[in-house]
């Protein structure tokens, strides 16, 4: 019990080094995809770091509250992962973050704010069902929502649930908000709607949001890395892959529209979801 | 234990008779004696009485450990016809009701329930007399918990709402209606209370009928056109529901020949069941859909609204309507393990997410706690036709926080409808501003319907959990698990739009009977989830546990999985409490500087709040409307289709009785 | 130096706002953005938000119409901030110096850290510009830690 604590206080202090150099990779790719040379593979944090050095200015006490149960909960979902825990309440938190920060972005009278957070809404709704029925297929496989059972699989998930792999990523690419999905903000200095549901978070609130970004970006690319637990080097190179192609996806393609978004999810996504798990439900040995 | 001992001697018969006749008779005294202090006095005794009650029965119910259950003799009195002729007063009421308002639909559909209860009363004979007889189980005791406890709470907040309801309709003392609301509120709840207590059918369909003529006197209680309309199409769809209900009746007579509902538990069931058995179960299954307002009868809900608030707390959506699934999960074991229940599960399933997805278009708050009403009477019966230990216990668990959540929602927004005099939530924006207290405990309120900690949302995965097993249902509860964040997420956030500068509201006067129920309710919604997991172990499991012990072969405990419960709740809860309180608490984080929007730096304050200039210098005050996606999830666009999606799968119900 | 001194001087994330150019200083400002000359090398984005800005690029004459935006945007700007002014008419007026309509430059209406003339200035001048500016704003911030401590 106490080593599972420890691991996930590691994981927790580490999560942010490896998110920033990761978001850091990002940025260099995209540069050199567009024949730039990119900033320093450590900017993210040169970022972070000056915005909590900004003086706080606020439009209400509420902003602060939003965004620090949003970087709460990013931390948490990543402590429970790590721990093995159910993966179904990890969700569920994970959402009490995201929600929080719609809130936050509805509770100032801004035009750009307001609109980010409806479109974010629209965005939550996208991949919350993508979200689930991947943890439902790991419960026909193991019988049980937590993570660690998915550890005690001898087969890699990626090989009973490959649909899930892809859902997985376009799951990563909504909620990195990257092209075609980044309709309520953009993950890069893009401007859609000036910042869309970010705009009004200045300064240190802007910090904590960056800072659960990189919570937020070690937790997909977790997710990822236990569809292929049983060797955790190709879990990690297969992690990897999927951010590089997220990374891709995010340069070749333009921003759709909201309606366009949900509708593709919703039925590409959800079909695929879908049939991966009927042929779990007609293979997959259903304990109890 | 020992200072408990006395309680254990208390007949059941007597807090029975407490339970059922004490709000009556309190009621009584509120009609005949009309001064504003008896009103305000009586209500509140008769408040205390049924809190006092329900909690003994709770008392003795968690130191027994067993069901109580008592029968009155069956020679002290003409039962069957003290039944029946309630019964039969009762359709003559309704059917004068039909003819002074001319509702033909009324007249017709109680035509035909008089002619099946006559034919009950001619042809059951040869069942045992009707005494009245008093089972109280878990179920019953969560739901006389419910009825009695947060009963009281609206009915006490329904004194000032009702007094500023009339000054507002421009009634004088003199002439107030206010004697017979609360009579009609105050039978209902000891109706309510004999409903969920009674074993003999033929008592609960009695207590069942008092209540849609209750629910009908209340709703056009302000006597407009529109409430008339309303309250007469409840009335036949809640008519046609006692119609399923009675010939349930008559075949259980016929072939099962009891009415004692425990005792048709232990006769042959589930799978074990006659054909004519079965029918009699779609049928209560079709009277339990009329009541709990399931699509397609959810259109006198959603009418239902037009009656002053308490009536919509208390009634339309804590007590009344549960009133349907309770009957359900009551009979639950009964069709166990078989076709009927698979179909039940994805009725109600698709009531869930129906209702979600057309609650996401509405704007009108009452309309939207209608829709979730039902939505989440929808997710319930879904539990209870998955028939497993645990969505029954995530079907108890709902109840529980639903009536909590909803009663406090309910309230909340009549509060808000007699501050800012409309119950539309775009006019609710940055009522943050303006009623602060009453925004944190609606805000309160909605988060307690969807996220974590709180215990609707740990129902949500116990049900999710027990779904599994049949992929249709689980992708209902999922796709409606996420609806329903959309219309909540969307509600909140217009309560919280606050204009940027008026960061320091003053806190809103309430009157004390608004705020201490207010207060009450919002407690026990917090209190209540974060003892969710003693609550499930403790009380609901054991009841659950016991209650299957009646199916063979579908015994086994709660598998609520040991992950849940293992997630270290008090690390999650401790955290999260944190991550609330710290920017409240510690100064550091306040902001140095408010500042407004950005509005591409054409910002300015107009006497409306804060705009911008535009054009030719001209300043224009800034409004914001949230987007409810009309095009897509309008209530005229889907809810004929739903409805027939929704009857084929009652017809459907019937249709596989014949399939097992 | 300390580190939060190097994030600032590796961040600096700017706002661009035309105060009444005739776009030329824009389209060089713009050109820094091209991958000839790629400013996000030292960390700079254009964010188009004053809440999330640092430095405010002010091309452009300031006249009776700009004035005001320019005011609000700088007043939404958290501190630590700087201001740029960019190509002839931003410095001065320019060649509408005597304009009915016409302010000044930007120093009419805001402190200016650093001047960077030209008409158009080059795209190196504007990212020195900003460097300037960058050295300046620590400076000021230094010296009001200074001044409070």
């Amino acid at each position: 019990m106490m080593a599972e604590y420890l691991t996930a206080l590691a994981a927790v202090l580490a999560a942010p080094f490896l998110g920033g150099i990761l978001m850091g990779l990002d940025r260099v790719v995209s540069a050199r995809l567009q024949s730039r040379q990119g900033p320093p593979l450590v900017q993210p944090f040169y970022d972070i770091l000056k915005l909590f050095a900004k003086r706080r200015m606020a439009a209400n006490t509420f902003q602060m509250i939003s965004v620090s149960v949003y970087l709460a909960s990013m931390v948490l979902s990543l402590a429970l992962l790590v721990m093995g825990q159910d993966l179904l309440v990890l969700l569920f938190i994970l959402a009490l973050g995201n929600i929080m920060l719609i809130l936050g972005g509805f509770s100032v009278k801004s035009p750009y704010s307001q609109l980010g957070s409806q479109r974010e809404v629209i965005v939550l709704l996208a991949y919350e069902p993508l979200l689930v029925c991947m943890v439902v297929g790991t419960y026909i496989l193991t019988g049980s929502f937590s993570a660690a059972s998915v550890f005690g699989l001898e087969r890699p998930l990626a090989l009973s649930m490959p649909a899930f792999v892809i859902t997985q990523t376009l799951v990563m690419a909504m909620k990195l908000h990257k092209s075609p999905f980044d309709v309520s903000a953009s993950h890069h200095a893009h401007q859609e709607l000036v910042r869309g549901i970010y705009t009004e978070f200045s300064g240190p609130q802007m910090a904590v949001i960056e800072l659960a970004h990189l919570y937020e970006l070690v937790l997909l690319l977790g997710f990822i890395v236990l569809f292929w637990h049983t060797n955790l080097v190709v879990g990690i190179v297969l992690a990897l892959a999927c951010h590089a192609a997220v990374i891709v996806l995010d340069n070749v393609s333009a921003r759709m529209t909201t309606r366009w978004m949900f509708g593709f999810t919703w039925s590409v996504g959800l079909a695929l979801a879908a049939a991966n798990l009927a042929a779990l439900y007609a293979t997959g040995p259903l304990p109890r | 234990m020992g200072l408990l001992e006395p309680l254990l001697k208390i007949s059941p018969l007597t807090l029975a008779a407490v339970l059922v006749f004490s709000p009556a008779l309190f009621g009584v005294v509120v009609f005949a004696v009309r001064t504003k202090w008896s009103r305000k006095g009586v209500v509140t005794v008769a408040g205390w009485v049924l809190t006092l009650a329900a909690i003994t029965v709770f008392a003795i119910a968690f130191v027994s450990r067993t069901a109580l259950s008592a029968t009155l003799p069956a020679k002290a009195a003409p039962w069957s016809m003290i039944v029946a002729g309630g019964d039969l007063a009762l359709l003559a009421a309704i059917l004068v009701i039909a003819v002074r308002f001319r509702s033909a639909m009324v007249f017709g559909v109680a035509l035909v329930q008089l002619a099946v209860v006559l034919y009950a009363e001619l042809t059951g004979g040869h069942a045992a007399e009707a005494a009245p007889s008093v089972f109280i189980d878990w179920l019953s005791v969560v739901m006389v918990m419910i009825v009695s406890v947060i009963g009281s709470i609206i009915a006490v907040y329904g004194l000032p709402y009702m007094k500023e309801h009339e000054r507002h309709l421009g009634i004088d003392e003199a002439g107030s209606h206010r004697p017979g609301f609360f009579l009609t509120m105050l039978v209902f709840l000891g109706a309510m209370n004999g409903l969920v207590i009674s074993d003999d059918l033929r008592w609960v369909f009695f207590f069942w009928e008092v209540t849609t003529l209750c629910s009908f006197l209340l709703i056009r209680h302000d006597g407009t056109d529109l409430a008339n309309t309303n309250a007469l199409r409840a009335l036949w769809m809640n008519t046609l529901g006692g119609v399923g209900f009675a010939v349930a009746i008559v075949l259980f007579g016929a072939h099962a020949h009891t009415y004692s509902v425990q005792a048709l538990l232990r006769s042959p069931m589930g799978a074990a069941a006659s054909l004519p058995i079965l029918a009699a179960l779609a049928c209560l299954m079709f009277a339990a859909f009329t009541k709990s307002a399931q699509m397609p009868f959810h259109s006198w809900l959603l009418g239902a609204m037009v009656a002053p608030t308490p009536v919509s707390a208390l009634l339309h959506s804590s007590t009344m309507v549960k009133a349907g699934v309770y009957l359900l999960m009551r009979f639950a074991p009964a069709f166990h393990g078989t076709q009927l229940s698979n179909v039940l599960a994805i009725a109600g399933g698709f009531t869930f997410v129906a209702t979600a997805f057309l609650a996401i278009g509405q704007t009108n708050a009452k309309k939207i706690l209608a829709y979730s009403t039902i939505s989440n009477l929808g997710l319930i019966i879904a539990c209870t036709g998955l028939n497993r230990p645990l969505a029954l216990a995530a079907a108890v668990m709902l109840l529980i926080f639903h009536a909590l959540s909803k009663g406090l929602l309910f309230m909340a927004c009549g509060v808000v409808e007699h501050g800012i005099h409309s119950r539309d939530i775009e006019d609710m924006q940055g009522l943050v501003n303006r009623m602060p207290l009453t925004t944190l405990i609606m805000v309160i309120g909605i988060l307690s319907m969807l996220l974590p900690p709180f215990g609707v949302l740990i129902a949500k995965l116990a049900a999710i959990e027990a779904s599994v097993h049949l992929p249709l249902a689980m992708g209902m509860l999922v796709i409606g698990s996420t609806l329903t964040v959309a219309f909540w997420t969307k509600w909140t956030g217009r309560l919280l739009a606050s204009e940027p500068g008026a960061v320091h509201p003053k806190i809103e006067h309430l009157h004390v009977m608004y705020f201490v129920p207010l207060v009450l309710l919002t407690v026990g919604a917090v209190a209540f989830s974060l003892a969710v997991f003693p609550l499930l172990t403790e009380l609901v499991e054991p009841a659950v546990t016991q209650y299957y012990a009646l199916v063979p072969g579908a015994a086994g405990g709660v598998d609520l999985s040991t992950d849940v419960l293992a997630v270290p709740w008090l690390l999650v809860f401790g955290v999260m409490a944190t991550a609330v309180l710290a920017p409240v608490l510690v100064a550091r984080t306040r902001p140095d500087e408010e500042v407004g929007a950005y509005m591409c730096g054409e910002q300015i304050e107009t006497p409306n709040g804060s705009g911008f200039i535009t054009v030719a210098e001209q300043s224009c005050s800034l409004s914001i409307r949230g987007h409810y996606f009309e095009r897509y999830v309008g209530e005229d666009r889907h809810t004929l289709w739903m409805s027939l999606v929704a009857a084929s799968l009652i017809a459907g119900m019937f249709g596989s009785v014949a399939v097992r | 130096m300390g580190l939060i001194d190097i994030a600032r001087s590796k961040s600096p994330w700017i706002l661009h706002f035309d105060a009444g150019a005739c776009n030329g200083c824009d389209i060089e400002i713009l050109a820094c953005l091209t991958p000839v000359y790629d400013v996000e090398r030292f960390g700079i984005i254009n964010i188009g938000n004053p809440k999330h800005a640092d430095v405010l690029l002010v091309t452009g004459t300031v006249n009776k119409r700009s004035a005001r935006v320019l005011r609000n945007l700088y007043d939404q700007m958290p501190d630590p901030k700087a201001v740029v002014a960019i190509g002839a008419c931003a410095l001065s007026g320019g060649v509408f110096h005597e304009c009915y309509n016409v302010l000044g430059g930007v120093d009419s209406v805001l402190p200016v850290d650093v001047y960077v003339p030209g008409c158009a200035p080059k795209p190196e001048a504007i990212i020195e510009g900003v460097v300037m500016a960058l050295g300046k704003m620590q400076e000021r911030e230094h010296a009001r830690k200074r001044g409070a401590a």
